[in-house]
């Protein structure tokens, strides 16, 4: 059987190398990740730090954490989603072979150990080269994540023996994953419907299609209505996810669906070649639906992840903008600032904050958990004052706290142990609540003297401040200068809402950049094995009167209207977390917001006609070099 | 001259009331119509009929490729109709073989690695020689190296016979096994199914052509999925005039 399975290597090569190329990109993205996230997460601090700088540095590390475990994740459901479906095109590709050898004696077992010996072949061969690329990878990553600001200065991953372990199990895991189904349901079909392409075998909305479709169009719909009740951060995250989930059953019904959108595609109107495509893309079901497939994903992700990423930042900054009054903003360090500034003539009103970090437990005994976080030290009424929509701070003195606009410090009526800086304040009880911001913010509210004065020493003061009316504006500033830097508050809004943006990009850049490239070469793989079994039928074409050129125009029509649908049905994907950032943004913020990044969505479209173009052309340039009649001659 | 086929004892294949119905309702087409059919040990039976008389359908459950709706297909005494697939696929490797027009070779393996796979896929090991003593015996012992793209369509086809033979089932079902031959290959290859026959295996086999027919021991004539006649030891001048009558 490896004899066969060599033989057969020797002779589908382009098939198997796009299948072990899956597995190999799959293996260098996942171990790459964990190494990231391990080194990450065991990162420790360098000796001598100050608490405030410790502080940051665990912030840091938090950050980094977070996103190299979302990294992981969506790496890990990129390799069990891409290789599955690569893997599962290329034992269909073989229905004829496997009935032959069925015809000739194999039964149900060889046929299902022949495919499992493949795949393990070829898990093998994938992580063997995934192990090494995954160093490279690793060294991307941590390069990105340093360069973007996201891990502590002078971060490097660390190499880790058992990584192999994972590394191994990983690849041949998902190869073998990919074969089980569809070596399962090859070995059933009876021989002669294989070799006829018939019956069972012509299937392709197989029960597990319908299965894995209706139980994630089940969770997208799910993450949509329950979105704008999951809150400023759970809200977040089920939208984000309402894609993914859509992406995957779009991808799980694209035999149904690639198909029936193609009949809506006007082909009539393109003269015969257009013709012959459209009718090859409703012919070609497994074809075409293992192409829109890894398309569908890259397309639903990409756009979801960014609208959502946008939306949020933009629905952030103006709820940042319509919850801040005042005039000018002064961003200072330390306590003294603040007083200074509101002794400037020409100041009406002041309030000052300022950003402590703080470890907050919550529960006692086992239960006890404690989080890091950060607190704004404040006057409550100044605070009120300048914060539109704060109310019932007055509480807020003495030994109390208040839930900031970050949450998750507490709520009101508990008692939560604070340790602010390197100071214990014990435990405080939580009399009120700021509204929760969707962009987040502090996690608590301290009222003035309750922190140390000198924990409050470095700490970052921004202190809000509203002008006596027919005060000189310029004339405050310029005076205030002094201790800080200011601007006026629409000023400072806006730079907000710039960094906001650029941490987006950041983020998406790290977490789906490699992701990305990742589906992309799916994509590619997709075409590449669709074609590499279509010499004969390219023959019959030429044998009918079709120039070569005229061949491959046929085929780059047919590989563009699938891009066409996997596109639409990516962009339908992305539309359930449109959908969701609506409801979500309307609940939390009251105004709903949806920011697409449009040109970034004309360049994720046009990028794909130009891969799925290029390697249509690329691939049936190839498929058509032989002369059809020496093709069509050896049938075999 | 219609006459009586061959004794059930001595029969390689006997089929008793198979029938084979597609699709339902009013678009039902029944393929095989309540068949009774026997086809003697040792000897080489020619089935043919007009387009759509279900001569293909007759011939793939004979040889258990497909399930009949009614009736029982024997081959020696196992009644393939109700076998389970581990039984099929033994009897597929041990007492049946298949020829069909379009040769059916994996394209990935040379031409005694072809040969050997039904072997292989019964567990056992040929030795080189035992391939090619089989690839010489069809003539191909200097092609044995050969991918089947590398080979013509008669030394393809005398591939296949080659791995249908290497078993040495009881019974090679054939499907227009010269249907893609041009005369003189075509010639090569009956004269090859006639060694096999001589050898004391059997042979069914579907064809259009009278001249392949007229090779066959006998010829069962089909239409509508029923046998409407029978000839035994005919020319092919006298295989075409039934055939011309039936399609009228």
């Amino acid at each position: 059987m490896l004899r066969l399975s060599w033989s057969t290597f020797t002779e589908r090569w382009p098939l198997f190398v796009g299948a072990a190329l899956t597995v190999c990109l799959g293996v260098a993205l996942v171990q790459s990740s964990l190494l990231v996230l391990i080194s990450v997460a065991t990162l420790d601090a360098p000796a001598g730090l100050s608490t405030t700088e410790l502080a940051g540095f665990a912030e840091s590390v938090e950050v980094g954490v977070t996103l190299s475990a979302l990294t992981l994740a969506f790496s890990a459901f990129l390799t069990v989603f891409i290789v599955g479906s690569t893997f599962a095109f290329t034992v269909a590709q073989r229905r004829r072979d496997l009935a032959l050898l069925r015809l000739a004696g194999g039964g149900r077992g060889q046929l299902r150990r022949l495919l499992l010996s493949e795949a393990v072949l070829l898990g093998g061969i994938g992580t063997a080269a995934g192990v090494p690329v995954g160093l490279a990878v690793m060294a991307f990553q941590s390069w990105l994540l340093g360069a973007l600001g996201f891990v502590p200065p002078g971060f490097t991953p660390q190499w880790r023996t058992w990584i192999l372990g994972v590394s191994v199990g990983v690849g041949l895991a998902v190869a073998v994953a990919g074969v089980l189904v569809a070596a399962r349901r090859a070995s059933r079909v009876q021989p002669l419907e294989a070799l006829r392409d018939s019956g069972e075998a012509a299937r392709v909305m197989t029960a597990g299609r319908w299965g894995a479709g209706g139980l994630f169009g089940a969770g997208a719909v799910a993450l949509v209505v329950l979105s704008p009740l999951g809150g400023a951060g759970g809200g977040q995250a089920m939208a984000v996810n309402a894609a993914l989930c859509a992406a995957v059953a779009f991808s799980a019904l694209s035999p149904l669906l690639v198909p029936g959108i193609a009949r809506l595609l006007p082909a009539q109107a393109g003269g015969v070649l257009a013709e012959l495509a459209g009718a090859n893309l409703r012919d070609g079901v497994r074809r075409s639906a293992s192409i829109a497939a890894p398309l569908i994903v890259l397309v639903g992700l990409l756009l979801g992840q960014t609208a959502a990423l946008t939306s949020f930042a933009t629905a952030a900054a103006a709820e940042q903008r319509r919850g801040t009054s005042g005039d000018l903003v002064v961003e200072a360090t330390g306590a003294a600032a603040g007083p200074w500034v509101s002794g400037v003539p020409g100041v009406a009103a002041t309030s000052t904050e300022l950003t402590v970090p703080i470890s907050v437990t919550r529960g006692t005994g086992e239960d006890a958990e404690t989080e890091r976080g950060a607190a704004l030290v404040v006057d409550p009424a100044a605070y009120e004052r300048f914060h539109p929509g704060t109310a019932g701070l007055a509480g807020l003195r003495g030994r109390a706290a208040a839930a900031g606009p970050g949450g998750d410090a507490g709520s009101p009526g508990e008692t939560v142990a604070v340790r602010a800086g390197g100071a214990d304040l014990g435990p405080l009880l939580v009399v009120a609540a700021a509204p929760a911001r969707i962009g987040g913010g502090a996690n608590l509210l301290l009222p003035a003297g309750l922190v140390p004065e000198h924990e409050l020493a470095d700490a970052p003061s921004r202190t809000f401040v509203a002008l006596h009316p027919g005060a000189d504006g310029m004339a405050v500033a310029a005076a205030v200068a002094a201790v800080g830097e200011v601007h006026t508050v629409d000023e400072w809004s806006a730079r907000d809402a710039a960094a906001r943006d650029a941490m987006s990009t950041s983020v998406l850049l790290v977490i789906m950049g490699l992701g990305g490239v990742y589906a992309l070469i799916g994509v590619i793989n997709a075409v590449v094995v669709g074609a590499s079994a279509r010499r004969p039928e390219f023959a019959a074409a030429r044998a009918a009167g079709l120039s070569r050129g005229q061949v491959v125009r046929s085929a780059l029509l047919e590989s563009w209207a699938v891009t066409v649908i996997g596109l639409l049905l990516g962009v339908l994907a992305a539309g359930t977390t449109f959908l969701a950032v609506l409801a979500t943004t309307a609940v939390v913020t009251g105004a709903a917001t949806l920011a697409v990044p449009w040109p970034f969505v004309l360049t994720v479209c046009v990028g794909a006609f130009l891969v799925t173009g290029a390697t249509s052309v690329i691939t049936s340039m190839s498929a058509t070099r032989t002369l059809p009649v020496a093709l069509l001659g050896s049938r075999e | 001259m219609t006459q009586t086929m061959t004794p059930p004892a001595t029969a390689a294949v006997a089929l008793r009331g198979v029938s084979r119905t597609y699709g339902t309702g009013p678009a039902a087409v029944r393929a095989v119509d309540r068949v009774d059919l026997d086809f003697r040990r040792g000897t080489w039976t020619a089935v043919m009929g007009p387009s759509g008389s279900g001569k293909s359908t007759l011939l793939h459950c004979a040889a258990g490729l497909e399930r009949v709706d009614a009736g029982q297909v024997l081959l020696g005494d196992t009644d393939i109709g109700t076998a389970g697939d581990a039984e099929l696929t033994a009897l597929r490797r041990e007492r049946i073989g298949f020829v069909f027009q379009s040769f059916n070779l994996l394209g990935a393996l040379t031409a005694e690695q072809n040969v050997a796979l039904p072997l292989r896929l019964a567990g056992r090991r040929p030795s080189r020689s035992e391939v090619r003593a089989v690839l010489a015996a069809v003539g191909l012992a200097d092609r044995a190296r050969h991918r089947p793209r590398e080979l013509s369509g008669g030394q393809q086809q005398r591939v296949a016979i080659a791995r249908a033979m290497v078993t040495r089932p009881d019974v090679l079902f054939a499907d227009e096994p010269t249907g893609a031959l041009d005369s003189t290959t075509a010639r090569t290859v009956l004269g090859l199914l006639r060694a096999v026959v001589d050898g004391g295996q059997t042979i069914v086999m579907v064809t259009h052509d009278p001249a392949a027919a007229a090779h066959a021991d006998g010829v069962v004539f089909l239409r509508d999925g029923r046998v409407v006649d029978r000839l035994a030891g005919a020319s092919a001048r006298d295989v075409a005039d039934r055939l011309v009558t039936l399609e009228r």
